[in-house]
C-alpha cells in the first residue's frame, strides 16, 4: 500500500519543482540550440519558484493577504491562519530576477544570431585555451 | 557621517535621475555618473577612517522600517569600509577610463556603469542572504549588458558564456538560500551565526549548496572558463572593473559565508584556492594573448587570496594584513595593467614592444608587474612575507611550497612578457595614442602602490623597521631622469658617497668588507658613466635601486630588511642586465634563478623562525627546527646568485651582454651578495661545530667543480666578455671552496679570493668594455695588435691577468698561498688537486685574452681607434693602486680579516712577523716576494731586450697566404679556436648539459600547461558542464 499521506499538495509541488529543475539543467547541459538553452534555463527557473513556494506551504492555511483595517475590525490574530509570507516575497523577486536574465540572454541570442547566423552553441567558441 | 545606505541611494537616484535628464546629453549625464561615483567613494572612505583611526565602532543600517529578519540590514564595519573603498575608488577611477567608451554606448551604459558599483557595495556589506542573490544576479546582469553594449561580436559570445554560467551558479546559490529560510526561518547571516547553521538537519548539504556558489562565482580553476573569456574580449576597462572591484566584492561574500559554514570548510577552501593559484598560473605560462593572460593572472591571484581565507583562523590576527596586503597590491596592478592593455593597443605579447615607445609607459608596467609578483617596496611583498613566516611557522611548509611554485609561474609568463616589452623587437606593431583621461587613472593606481607600500610597512611592528631612505634616493634620482648624464651621475656618486659615510661606523668588519666593495665598488664603476652623452634614460634609478639593495642587505637588522634588501637588489640587477643588447632571455633566466632562489631564502627564514621569539637576523645562528634543510634552502638560495654550476647558465650570456659599464656591477659586485649570504649561512651553522659536515663537504666539492667548469668553459669562449663572465664563474667557485673549508685559513683564502676578484674583475670588466667601446665587437679574433693604439689598456690587462692567475708577485697570489695551505690542512686533496688544475686552465684563458686583444696584427678596421675613454681609465687605475697596495702590503687587508675571522675560528690562523706571514707548513712575506719579482723582471726584460736587439719587426704584409686569399680572413687569425686540441681532451665536461637540462624542465612544464588548457574549448556549454561537474567532485571530496 502505498502511504497516501505523501500525496499532499505541498509534497506534490516539492516534487514538481524537484523534476522541473533537473529537466531545467538537463536542457541546459545537452540542448545544443541557445534558444532552447533559454528555455531550459526558464523551466528551471519555474521549477525553483515552485520549490520556494511549495516550502513556504503550510497545510490547511491559506494565502497570506491580509487586509489591516479587516484585522483590526475583527480583533482576531489571523497570524495562525497564513502561510509563510516570506517565500512569497522571495519568489515575486525570483520572477523578475529571472525575467530580466531570460530576457538578457534573448537579446545576446539575436546578437549572436546576427552575428554569425546560426543558433549553434558550438559554433562559438572562438575564444579558448 | 553619512550613512553608508546613501552609497546604494546615491546610485539609485542619480541613475533614475538620468533616465530623466539624458536630453541634457551624454556630458551631462557622464558628468553626473562621476560625481555619484565620488560621493560613494566619499562616504567610503569617511567610514574608512572614521573606523580605523578614530576608533568607531562598526554600525549597522536597517532598511524599511523594520529590524532583521523581518528587513534586510546593512553592515558597515572596519573590512566593509575598506572593501567598499576600494569598490567605489575603482569604481570612479574606471568611469574615468571608461569616459569616452560609455558616452558612445549611450546614457543606458552610463546607468548601468553606475548600478554595477553599487550592486558590488550591497555585496559587501548587506547582512541578507536573498539579497546577496539578488546583488549577485544584478551585478551578472550588470556586467553582462555592459558586454552586450559593446560594439563588435568577439566580445558577445564572452557574454552569452558569462551570463549562462552565472545563472547556472546563482541557481544553485537560491536552492541553498530556499532550503536554509526553510530548515532555520531567517535568511540574516548574523542569525546564521549565532544558531550554527550546519548543526540543523540538512545544514551541511544547504551550507555546501550556498558555498559552493560562492566560491564558483570567483572563478575557480579548473570550473572557469566562462571568467578567462569575459577577462580577454571585453573592454580592457571593463576587464580592470571585473578583477578588480567585483573580485573584490566575490571575496568578500565568500568572506561572510564562510562565517556561519563551520571551520570545517577552511581547509577545503584553503584547496580549492591552491589549486586555482597553481593551475591558473601554469596556463598562463603558454599565452600568447596578453589579456587571456591577464586573465589567468587575475584567476591566480585570487586562488591565492581564497587559500589565504581558507587560512584565516591560523593566521590569527595577521589574516586581515595579508589579506588586504596582497588583495590591495592584485587590484591595483591588475586594474592597472589591463588598462594599459587598452592603451597600448597589442593582443599578443610580442608586440608590446611598441610600448617602449614611451618609455614612462614602461615604469608604470614594471610597477604592476613588480607588484604582482610581490616585489618591495609594493604592499604584496610585506603580506606574501607574513604570510610565509606564519605559515611555516604553523607548520604548514606544503603550503608554502605551493605558494612559492605558483608564484614562480606567474614570474615566468609577466617577466618574459615584460622581457618583450623592454627588448622584444617585434616586426609588426600598431600604433597607439595616449590619451588624457585613460592615463591618469593608471598613474592614480601606479602611485598609489607606491604610498600603500610604505604605509603598510609601517602597520606591522616587525615591517616598520625597514629603511625607506635608500629608497627616496632611488625615487629622487628617478624624478630627476629627464637630466642629462652629467648631473644624474654627480648626484648619485655624491649620494653613494655620503651614503658610505654615515652608514660605515655602524657596520661590523665583516660587514664593512662588503661595504665597500658595494657601494666603493659601485662609486667606480658610476665613474665610468660620465662617458655617456644624453640623458641615458633608466639607468640610475636601477643601478641605485640595486645598491640600495646591496646596502640593504648589510644594514639588515631582522630577516625581513635582509629580505627587503635582498628583493630590491634583485629587482635593480634585473633592470641593470636587461639594458644590454640581446639580453632579453639572459634577464628572463636571472629573475627566475634569483626568485627561486629568493624563496628558497624565504622559506628557510621562516624555518629558522620557528620557535623564536625574534625577528633578528641572528636566528640563523640558532635553528630549532629542521636546521639541515634550513641551510640547506638558505645555502642554495645564495648559490643562485654566485652562479655555482647547475645554478650559472643566467650568468655568461647576462654579463656579457650588460653595457659596457654595467658588467662590472653585475659581476665583480653584485656576485658578492650570494658570497655574503653564504657567509652569514655558514656562520650560523656555527663555525666549530661538525654539525652539518656533510653539507660543507658537498658544497666544498660544488665550489671545486664550479671553479674547474667555469674554467675551463672560458677556455673555449671567442666573445671576450663571455670569456671573464665563465671566469667569473669559476673564480666564485674558489670563494665558494674557501669557504666550505670551514677553517680559518680556509676562510682567510676565500676572503682574499672575494676582494681580489671584485679588483680585478672590475679592472677587467672596465677594461675590456671600455675596448669594445672602440672597437665595436666582442670577438676576440676581430681584434688584435691594439697595445699600440691603446697602451693604458694592455697595461691594465696585463696586471690584472697576472692578480688573477695567482702567480707572484701580485695579490692573487696571496690568495692561492693561502688556499693551498688550507686545502693541505684541511686534507681535503683530491678537491685541491681540482682546484689547482682549474688554476693552471685559467692561465689558458687568460693567454688568450691578452694574446689575441693586444698582440699580434692590428686589424684593418682598428688603424683609426684611439685608446679607451678617460672616463674608464680613471676607475681602472685606482682600482690597479688597490691591487698594488693589496700586494705590496697585504698584511694590511689579511692582519684585520685574520682577527675578524678568529671569532669564529680562533685556532689555525696566520702568525704574522712584520710582514711575514707564517702557517704550520710554510711562510710567506708579500713585499719581499714583490721586490724579488720586480728584480728578476727587470733582469730578463733587459736582458731579453738586449738580444733582440737587432729583431726585425713583423709588419701586416710580411704575412704569405700561399698565393691562397683566405674567405674568411677572422679564422685565421692565431686566436681563433686557439685550444682546439683541448677542446677534444677535456671539451665533453663542457658541453651544455646543464643548460639543456634547464631547457627539458622548462619544455616539459609548458607542454603541461599547454596540455591541460585545452579542456578550456570555448563551447560555453562545455563550461557549465565543467561547473556541474565542480560541484560534484567537490561534494564528493567534502563529503567523502
Amino acid at each position: 500500500m502505498i502511504n497516501t499521506e505523501y500525496f499532499t499538495l505541498g509534497h506534490i509541488s516539492l516534487l514538481l519543482g524537484f523534476i522541473l529543475i533537473i529537466v531545467g539543467f538537463w536542457g541546459i547541459l545537452t540542448q545544443k540550440n541557445i534558444v532552447k538553452i533559454i528555455l531550459a534555463f526558464s523551466i528551471a527557473d519555474a521549477g525553483i519558484n515552485i520549490l520556494i513556494v511549495s516550502l513556504g506551504y503550510v497545510i490547511g492555511k491559506t494565502a497570506p493577504i491580509i487586509d489591516g483595517s479587516v484585522v483590526q475590525k475583527a480583533g482576531i490574530d489571523v497570524s495562525d491562519s497564513i502561510v509563510d509570507p516570506v517565500p512569497q516575497a522571495l519568489v515575486l523577486t525570483s520572477i523578475v530576477i529571472g525575467f530580466g536574465v531570460t530576457a538578457l540572454m534573448l537579446a545576446y541570442a539575436m546578437k549572436l544570431f546576427t552575428a554569425k547566423k546560426t543558433l549553434h552553441i558550438n559554433k562559438f567558441n572562438d575564444l579558448k585555451w | 557621517m553619512v550613512t553608508p545606505i546613501f552609497i546604494v541611494a546615491t546610485a539609485l537616484g542619480v541613475g533614475f535621475a538620468i533616465g530623466v535628464l539624458n536630453k541634457f546629453g551624454r556630458n551631462f549625464t557622464g558628468a553626473l555618473v562621476l560625481a555619484a561615483l565620488s560621493f560613494m567613494t566619499f562616504i567610503s572612505f569617511q567610514w574608512f577612517y572614521a573606523l580605523t583611526f578614530n576608533n568607531l565602532s562598526e554600525a549597522y543600517v536597517f532598511t524599511g522600517g523594520f529590524k532583521p529578519p523581518f528587513a534586510i540590514n546593512l553592515l558597515m564595519g572596519q573590512y566593509e569600509s575598506i572593501a567598499t573603498l576600494m569598490i567605489n575608488l575603482i569604481g570612479f577611477l574606471g568611469a574615468v577610463y571608461l569616459y569616452k567608451s560609455l558616452k558612445e554606448r549611450g546614457s543606458d551604459a552610463q546607468v548601468v556603469y553606475l548600478i554595477l558599483i553599487m550592486a558590488l557595495n550591497v555585496l559587501v556589506m548587506t547582512r541578507d542572504i536573498f539579497n546577496l542573490f539578488v546583488f549577485s544576479e544584478i551585478t551578472s546582469v550588470a556586467i553582462a549588458g555592459l558586454i552586450l553594449l559593446e560594439k563588435g561580436t568577439r566580445s558577445i559570445s564572452a557574454g552569452f558564456k558569462y551570463i549562462i554560467a552565472t545563472s547556472v551558479i546563482s541557481t544553485i546559490f537560491l536552492i541553498g538560500i530556499v532550503f536554509a529560510y526553510f530548515i532555520t526561518g531567517t535568511l540574516n547571516i548574523d542569525d546564521f551565526i549565532g544558531i550554527s547553521l550546519s548543526t540543523y538537519k540538512g545544514g551541511t548539504i544547504v551550507v555546501f549548496l550556498i558555498m559552493i556558489s560562492a566560491v564558483l562565482e570567483l572563478k575557480p580553476f579548473p570550473a572557469n572558463g566562462w571568467g578567462i573569456d569575459i577577462y580577454e574580449a571585453s573592454e580592457a576597462g571593463f576587464s580592470a572593473i571585473i578583477s578588480a572591484a567585483t573580485t573584490t566584492a566575490s571575496l568578500f561574500v565568500l568572506y561572510k559565508i564562510m562565517a556561519f559554514a563551520g571551520a570545517e570548510w577552511n581547509y577545503y577552501i584553503a584547496l580549492i584556492g591552491m589549486i586555482t593559484f597553481i593551475g591558473s598560473n601554469l596556463l598562463g605560462l603558454k599565452q600568447d594573448n596578453t589579456r587571456r593572460m591577464l586573465g589567468y593572472s587575475s584567476i591566480g591571484q585570487v586562488g591565492l587570496l581564497i587559500t589565504i581565507l581558507g587560512f584565516k583562523d591560523i593566521l590569527g590576527e595577521n589574516a586581515p594584513f595579508i589579506f588586504f596586503g596582497i588583495l590591495i597590491s592584485h587590484y591595483f596592478a591588475k586594474a592597472g595593467l589591463f588598462w594599459l592593455s587598452g592603451i597600448i593597443n597589442a593582443s599578443n605579447l610580442k608586440a608590446w614592444s611598441i610600448i617602449r615607445k614611451k618609455p614612462i609607459l614602461l615604469f608604470l608596467m614594471g610597477t604592476f608587474i613588480f607588484a604582482l609578483i610581490g616585489f618591495p617596496p609594493f604592499p604584496s611583498f610585506f603580506a606574501k612575507w607574513t604570510l610565509v613566516m606564519d605559515l611555516v611557522k604553523t607548520g604548514n611548509i606544503v603550503w608554502v611550497i605551493g605558494i612559492l611554485l605558483g608564484s614562480l609561474f606567474e614570474a615566468i609568463y609577466l617577466f618574459r612578457w615584460f622581457g618583450y616589452a623592454i627588448k622584444g623587437d617585434a616586426e609588426k606593431t600598431e600604433e597607439y595614442k595616449i590619451e588624457f583621461h585613460k592615463i591618469i587613472p593608471v598613474w592614480i593606481v601606479a602611485l598609489s602602490l607606491y604610498v600603500l607600500g610604505y604605509f603598510i610597512a609601517q602597520y606591522n611592528e616587525f615591517t616598520s623597521v625597514i629603511n625607506f631612505i635608500p629608497l627616496a634616493f632611488v625615487a629622487l634620482i628617478f624624478a630627476i631622469d629627464f637630466m642629462p648624464v652629467l648631473i644624474k651621475n654627480t648626484i648619485a656618486i655624491i649620494g653613494m658617497i655620503f651614503y658610505f659615510y654615515t652608514i660605515y661606523p655602524q657596520l661590523d668588519n665583516l660587514r664593512l668588507i662588503f661595504e665597500v666593495i658595494f657601494l666603493i665598488g659601485g662609486i667606480l664603476a658610476l665613474i665610468a658613466g660620465y662617458l655617456h652623452k644624453g640623458k641615458r634614460i633608466g639607468f640610475y634609478p636601477v643601478a641605485l635601486l640595486m645598491y640600495a639593495g646591496l646596502t640593504g642587505i648589510l644594514e639588515a637588522k631582522t630577516t625581513l630588511e635582509f629580505f627587503y634588501g635582498w628583493e630590491l637588489m634583485t629587482a635593480g640587477s634585473y633592470f641593470l642586465i636587461i639594458r644590454g643588447k640581446r639580453s632579453m632571455t639572459h634577464a628572463l633566466s636571472y629573475m627566475l634563478f634569483s626568485l627561486a632562489g629568493a624563496y628558497a631564502i624565504l622559506t628557510a627564514f621562516g624555518i629558522a623562525s620557528v620557535g623564536q621569539s625574534t625577528w633578528s637576523l641572528s636566528i640563523i645562528n640558532n635553528i630549532q627546527y629542521i636546521p639541515l634543510w634550513a641551510y640547506s634552502l638558505l645555502i642554495i638560495g645564495f648559490l643562485t646568485k654566485t652562479a655555482s654550476i647547475g645554478l650559472h647558465i643566467w650568468l655568461p650570456g647576462a654579463h656579457a651582454e650588460a653595457e659596457s659599464d654595467v658588467s662590472p656591477m653585475v659581476s665583480a659586485i653584485l656576485l658578492k651578495a650570494g658570497v655574503f649570504g653564504i657567509v652569514l649561512t655558514l656562520i650560523g651553522m656555527g663555525a666549530e661545530n661538525n654539525q652539518y659536515s656533510e653539507l660543507v663537504y658537498v658544497l666544498g666539492w660544488l665550489g671545486a667543480i664550479t671553479a674547474l667548469i667555469g674554467n675551463l668553459a672560458a677556455v673555449f669562449q671567442e666573445d671576450a666578455k663571455r670569456l671573464l663572465a665563465y671566469s667569473s664563474i669559476g673564480q666564485l667557485g674558489y670563494i665558494v671552496f674557501g669557504f666550505a673549508m670551514m677553517t680559518h685559513l680556509g676562510w682567510l683564502a676565500a676572503f682574499t679570493y672575494t676582494i681580489n676578484h671584485f679588483m680585478y674583475k672590475s679592472i677587467l670588466f672596465l677594461t675590456i668594455g671600455a675596448v669594445v667601446l672602440r672597437v665595436k665587437t666582442h670577438n676576440m679574433y676581430e681584434m688584435g695588435g691594439l697595445i699600440k693604439k691603446m697602451p693604458f689598456a694592455f697595461i691594465a690587462v696585463l696586471i690584472s691577468i697576472i692578480a688573477l692567475s695567482g702567480v707572484p708577485p701580485l695579490s692573487g697570489f696571496a690568495g692561492k698561498w693561502l688556499l693551498y695551505n688550507a686545502v693541505i690542512l684541511k686534507g681535503w686533496y683530491l678537491q685541491g688537486a681540482i682546484a689547482f688544475f682549474s688554476g693552471i686552465i685559467a692561465f689558458l684563458y687568460l693567454f688568450k685574452l691578452i694574446s689575441s686583444i693586444f698582440l699580434g696584427q692590428l686589424k684593418d678596421n682598428h688603424r683609426n681607434v684611439k685608446e679607451i675613454s678617460i672616463w674608464f681609465i680613471i676607475p681602472i687605475y685606482i682600482l690597479i693602486v688597490g691591487l698594488m697596495i693589496f700586494a705590496a702590503k697585504p698584511e694590511l687587508i689579511l692582519q684585520p680579516l685574520g682577527t675578524m675571522i678568529s671569532q669564529y675560528f680562533p685556532e689555525g690562523g696566520l702568525n704574522w712577523n712584520g710582514g711575514m706571514a707564517t702557517t704550520s707548513i710554510g711562510y710567506w712575506h708579500g713585499t719581499h716576494i714583490m721586490i724579488i719579482v720586480g728584480i728578476m723582471f727587470a733582469i730578463l726584460f733587459s736582458w731579453l731586450a738586449f738580444l733582440s736587439r737587432k729583431a726585425q719587426k713583423v709588419k701586416q704584409f710580411n704575412i704569405v697566404y700561399s698565393g691562397e686569399r683566405p674567405f674568411t680572413p677572422e679564422t685565421t687569425h692565431v686566436s681563433y679556436n686557439i685550444f682546439a686540441g683541448y677542446n677534444k681532451a677535456l671539451g665533453f665536461l663542457v658541453l651544455p648539459w646543464i643548460t639543456d637540462f634547464w631547457t627539458l624542465t622548462t619544455n616539459i612544464v609548458h607542454d603541461i600547461s599547454g596540455f591541460v588548457r585545452r579542456i578550456y574549448s570555448g563551447n560555453g556549454q562545455t563550461y557549465l558542464t565543467h561547473i556541474v561537474l565542480y560541484v560534484v567532485v567537490i561534494y564528493f571530496v567534502f563529503f567523502n
